[in-house]
């Protein structure tokens, strides 16, 4: 089962974007790590591609290649949406 | 119909006398009426064909091609087959610009956002609140 695809889109200069790393760390280590395999993108390196995907403003998410939030998520609404694709590839 | 003279077509599309004329001159607009005075009076359909040149002249579309365009535009159900073709493929040209820019917006409207969020605040708007407020 290939692992669930997790992008974070931050930035240098963006202060909330240190904030989702230690949740969506948490999250990893608490669904396993096998399950779910994260990046960090600086968005100023890969421009085009965070555009393509739609994102206007930081920290975004995209989860398997589509983009899940625009903004920080809680980490209750991130949980869920990860739990749901765990599920959905189990089932 | 709404008429134009010639000065007031060159303030309405920032297009020049001489070049009005030349379009006249090269057919890319039909002969031109003119008053008794000789005065040439543009309709509406002349500015709607004007402002296509303009557009089509954006996309880097030669003369030649916009000529051809337009005749597909007078008359879309006879239009030659050669000009079907050509229509057909300005048309890919035109989505495929329509892609690059819609990225393009994209890239800047995020870096625009990325600025304003900074912690540092953002001196490209600061920039343009002051020019607004000076103006």
């Amino acid at each position: 089962m290939d692992p669930i695809k997790v992008e974070v889109f931050s930035s240098p200069g963006c202060a909330k974007c240190g904030r989702i790393r230690p949740v969506l760390q948490l999250l990893v280590d608490e669904l396993g790590a096998e399950r779910i395999e994260w990046r960090e993108i600086n968005v100023l390196d890969e421009l085009d591609y965070a555009v393509a995907l739609g994102v206007l403003s930081l920290p975004a998410i995209a989860i398997d290649g589509e983009l899940a939030f625009r903004t920080h998520p809680s980490t209750r609404a991130l949980r869920q949406v990860l739990e749901e694709r765990i599920k959905a590839q189990t089932t | 119909m709404k008429e134009y003279r010639i000065g007031a077509v060159t303030t309405l599309l920032g297009m020049s006398a001489d070049t009005l004329r030349y379009y006249e001159k090269i057919s890319l607009l039909p002969v031109v009426h003119r008053m008794a005075s000789g005065v040439r009076v543009y309709n509406e359909r002349d500015i709607s064909r004007l402002r296509f040149i303009k557009r089509a002249q954006k996309m880097q579309f030669s003369l030649k091609e916009i000529g051809d365009l337009l005749s597909m535009r007078e008359n879309p159900q006879h239009a030659r087959d050669e000009v079907r073709v050509l229509t057909q493929r300005k048309l890919g040209e035109v989505e495929e610009h329509l892609c690059d820019l819609k990225l393009l917006r994209g890239e800047l409207q995020l870096l625009l956002n990325l600025c304003i969020a900074s912690d540092e605040g953002c001196p490209i708007i600061e920039g343009i609140d002051q020019d607004e407020h000076s103006a």
